[in-house]
């Protein structure tokens, strides 16, 4: 007989044992700690966040702060524009796009070199893993100043990148080519030289750089928990590296994989400093401008507020999806 | 004198009974082995008896005094755990002194108990080894000193040689019923493995499927099994299924007769049971001889098995190394059943002890 | 030759991963007050400036430091009954409040700060360092809970059995065999969150309000006048921290484990 077949369900029969052994006294003060865990996860979770939701229908007084409200002006402002019906704006519709595109580009970018990366990292002893978790923690737990400041310098366009293309005559050598022109193009040279900033080049490498440790991270139970004889299964059987690959990694791995994705897409939502250092002003995200509105110089809290909200929303719209989507799969149970 | 008694123990799981109505007594300084097959409930008894499960119904009582429902923590029960649940953080002597040390026993006390029950088990100077340094044996060892040290009034052990390797396994035995007899305590211990059974326990008590099968001497169970189920689960048995017949069973054109004409019905189904070692090959004057052709021998030192093809089906025929040489595959030899060595038990219905069960 | 290949990949991903980092800890050493790389006249006087000498950086760096422990202190304090109860009776009602704790950590951290900044405002407590302080334990509170959760689930129920066959209560269990085993665990909680606290200045800046700043938060605060080589001492006392306590817990607690690693491989 093995212990767990029996014993399956003890935990809970004890725990309905347990009342007598112990005092009501023990009990009621049992019920304390509960109310007190239970009021401070409400107060100092779910508060902060029904703040943003209710203040997102305030109303922003001129010259000075706001005050309660019931009014959907914030939202209309988002969508259509605050003089809207005489004239319509999409800038901040505009800006989540911009989001959202940051986010999808760079959350993929991310995912699709980590998952290689990954497989490889779990096929190593123990001790090699280890290792590559301690650099790989230290760097996903840097501050995205840091990471900005040693992106800008490489990109910058008096130090780093664009001066090595300069000295070593590589810009010679585009120019020549005519790929300097296919560069301008992009926006990725001004007349003399490449340049990286301001670029959504140099904004999605930055973004995909911040997020890639944490799609390692989240990858790496699903990958190491993949049996390594699945593998070699298929190989006996003639099948390729590709092809295994194709038919048994991925495969097992596509919910962790979309799961991923969706994290890394929301997590990106809310970067900031990457966006304002490298992004064009006129491709700034919701987040940039939610800054701008609670601290910034336009000063209009509800309308942060309501900026917040649509970003929380998307947010959960897209994990919804994810749920969506990986409840559709077959393979989901 | 009954140390620790079982009166209609169940325990259900929503509908499942995982133990059911189980009566047993425990006589004092006894030690009895609760065998049965995986999933019969023998493991969910003795967590009850520890107090690590409240039963659904039914009283436990100790020296008279009704602890069904007392805690774990509130009986003086030592325990023996399958994986043995020896505490990584503690040290060997730490792990011995822990229920000394958590009623509040003075340290210097605690230590020299704990080497003094390091010495029984004879596990001198390792106290301060950490138990991932220990091997299987010697963590059994610990494990078994740990669950004395509070002078247990009863004495649980869960499946205790499992995680041994067979010849450990059987030298343990041994040991742990000698310490066990030195000791005088009750105890209990939980097993699938029938040598281990018969080699340390007083009485044995078979369980299948949440029920006891039977209970008694280690000999009254191997001569007597009480039900088919008994006699297949404790030793070999050959098993031929037979018709009732003035007193004498008929299975397929043969009828056996028994020692005392049996007390069936014409016609009704019964199931013949029949130790290897008690047929007979090669003697055809004896009563019930059939013939039978070798299909098969196999050689185990000590004892050779010889599977026979006969027409009351393929049996299993146990002889001595000394015995029956001359036989080969593919011989057909006479072989007779001795009537004494029959065991019968009815079939098709739910099984209700015979006449031929134990006494 | 894919074994090749894969070891090209990898060093590759590990140089670029490393590249921008290992480019902030040289600019550390440029003598001017404007960021070149390579470093020109490589001098190690701004961890003077970070770590001595300049009130503005070394008053950020005991307020991130004060913060920081306060609040890895505080979340672990916070997680421990609730992750225990969640593993003690692993009823709806502790998975719902577990999942609760989470919420802060799993929104984008901006959407948490703005709604911190009005909370305290409320509160009055906005640019006290207390509300910095409770505003991170709350927003790591995910990582001790987590590793707390990971390290109960690692303990054997029969040790919990054998305990009370020797006689130990529901509290003295706790006290001698569940407190000490999930020791390096709990260890490990209050380690993430230290680090992510001492990194985090999106929700601080909004609890801060300018009348304090983290070390991060200062670098926020002045990025308009662009980088300096002192923020690049910053930059590379926080790695330094980071690798130290990664390390720690590498080499005291199980690594691989706290990642979601198998346990029957190795």
């Amino acid at each position: 007989m093995t212990a767990t077949d029996d014993t399956a369900a003890w935990p809970r029969e004890t725990a309905a044992a347990a009342p007598g052994t112990k005092g009501p006294r023990a009990g009621r003060s049992a019920l304390a700690v509960q109310v007190v865990l239970w009021a401070t996860v409400l107060v100092f979770c779910l508060v902060p966040l029904f703040l943003v939701l209710v203040i997102s229908f305030g109303h922003k007084i001129e010259g000075a702060g706001w005050e309660w409200a019931l009014t959907l002006e914030n939202y209309q402002r988002f969508f259509v524009g605050a003089n809207w019906p005489a004239e319509s704006t999409s800038l901040y519709l505009g800006q989540l796009y911009w989001s959202m595109r940051y986010a999808v580009v760079a959350a993929l970018l991310a995912v699709v070199t980590a998952l290689p990366f990954t497989y490889l990292m779990t096929r190593q002893s123990r001790r090699a893993q280890a290792v590559w978790l301690v650099f790989l923690l230290a760097t996903l737990s840097l501050s995205e100043v840091f990471i900005v400041m040693g992106w800008d310098i490489i990109l910058s366009n008096n130090s780093g990148l664009p001066m090595l293309f300069a000295a070593t005559g590589l810009t010679d050598w585009l120019k020549d080519t005519g790929w300097f022109d296919v560069l301008r193009d992009w926006g990725l040279a001004n007349p003399r030289n490449v340049k990286f900033k301001p670029s959504e080049v140099a904004t999605v490498l930055t973004l995909s750089y911040l997020v890639w440790p944490y799609a390692v991270i989240l990858l790496y139970p699903a990958l190491s928990r993949l049996d390594p004889s699945l593998a070699e299964a298929a190989r006996t059987m003639g099948a390729r590296p590709w092809t295994v690959a194709r038919t048994v990694i991925l495969p097992s791995v596509r919910l962790p994989l979309i799961g991923t994705t969706l994290l890394l897409f929301v997590f990106l939502l809310g970067a900031y400093v990457a966006i304002t250092v490298f992004a064009d002003p006129s491709q700034h995200t919701t987040a940039v401008s939610v800054y701008e509105h609670v601290r910034g110089s336009t000063l209009n809290a509800p309308f942060g507020a309501a900026q917040s909200v649509i970003l929380l929303v998307t947010a959960t719209a897209f994990l919804v999806l994810g749920q969506w989507l990986t409840r559709k799969s077959p393979r989901a149970a | 004198m009954c140390a620790l008694a079982l009166k209609d123990i169940r325990k259900a799981y929503g509908d499942a009974r995982a133990v059911d109505d189980v009566s047993i007594d425990f006589p004092q300084g006894e030690l009895t082995a609760l065998l049965g097959p995986s999933g019969c409930g023998k493991t969910t008894l003795l967590r009850m008896i520890a107090g690590l499960e409240v039963p659904t119904a039914g009283t436990i009582t100790l020296g008279g005094r009704d602890i069904t429902r007392l805690p774990a923590h509130s009986r003086k029960f030592g325990m023996v755990f399958q994986s043995f649940a020896l505490f990584p953080h503690l040290s060997v002597r730490e792990n011995v002194g822990y229920a000394l040390t958590i009623a509040g026993t003075p340290r210097a006390e605690v230590m020299a108990r704990a080497d003094k029950l390091l010495d029984l088990v004879q596990l001198q100077g390792f106290a301060d080894r950490r138990i991932g340094q220990l091997s299987g044996g010697q963590r059994q060892r610990v494990a078994i000193a740990r669950a004395l040290a509070q002078e247990p009034e009863v004495f649980l052990l869960d499946e205790p040689m499992s995680a041994l390797d067979a010849k450990l396994r059987e030298e343990m035995q041994v040991e742990l019923r000698l310490l066990q007899q030195r000791l005088g305590i009750t105890t209990i211990v939980v097993t699938h493995d029938q040598r281990e059974a018969m080699t340390m326990a007083d009485r044995i008590v078979v369980m299948s499927k949440g029920k006891v099968e039977q209970s008694g001497s280690p000999q009254q169970i191997y001569q007597w099994p009480a039900t088919g189920f008994v006699a297949g689960f404790i030793g070999r048995a050959n098993f031929m299924e037979g018709l009732a017949e003035n007193g004498k069973i008929r299975v397929g054109d043969v009828l056996l007769t028994l020692p005392k004409p049996a007390n069936f019905l014409n016609g009704a189904p019964v199931q013949l049971a029949c130790r290897p070692e008690a047929i007979r090959l090669g003697t055809s004057e004896a009563a019930n001889t059939v013939k039978g052709t070798i299909t098969f021998v196999r050689d185990l030192g000590p004892v050779r098995d010889f599977h026979l093809d006969t027409p009351l089906g393929k049996l299993v025929a146990e002889q001595g190394a000394d015995q029956g040489r001359n036989l080969k595959l593919g011989d057909t030899v006479p072989l007779s059943l001795p009537p004494e060595a029959l065991r019968i038990y009815p079939r098709g219905i739910a099984e209700s002890p015979m006449g031929m069960a134990a006494e | 030759m894919l074994r090749a290949l894969g070891a090209i990949f990898m060093s590759l991903a590990a140089l670029v991963v490393a590249l921008p980092i290992l480019i902030v800890c040289s600019a550390a050493l440029n003598g001017g007050r404007t960021m070149f790389f390579p470093p020109q006249d490589p001098t190690l006087a701004r961890f003077g400036e970070f770590f001595v000498s300049e009130p503005v950086w070394t008053r950020a760096l005991t307020n991130s430091v004060i913060v920081a422990v306060g609040a890895a202190t505080l979340s672990v304090l916070l997680a421990w009954p609730i992750a225990y109860r969640l593993w003690k009776t692993g009823s709806r009602a502790s998975t719902m409040l577990a999942t609760l704790g989470s919420i802060p950590f799993a929104v984008p951290p901006i959407v948490f700060g703005v709604g911190l900044g009005f909370f305290w405002a409320f509160l009055g407590g906005l640019g006290t360092i207390w509300a910095g302080i409770i505003s991170h334990a709350v927003l790591f509170l995910a990582l001790p809970l987590v590793t707390i959760s990971i390290g109960l689930q690692a303990i054997d129920r029969a040790h919990l059995d054998a305990a009370a066959t020797m006689g130990a209560t529901e509290s003295v269990t706790f006290r001698t065999i569940v407190m000490p085993q999930t020791l390096p665990y709990t260890v490990s909680g209050f380690f993430f969150a230290l680090v992510l606290s001492f990194n985090e200045f999106i929700v601080m800046f909004f609890v801060s309000a300018s009348s304090f700043a983290t070390v991060t938060l200062q670098i926020f605060n002045s990025l308009r006048n662009g980088y300096t080589p002192t923020m690049a001492v910053a930059a590379v006392a926080f790695i330094a921290v980071s690798i130290a306590v990664f390390s720690a817990v590498a080499r005291w607690g199980d690594l691989p484990r706290l990642m979601g690693a198998d346990q029957s491989r190795n």
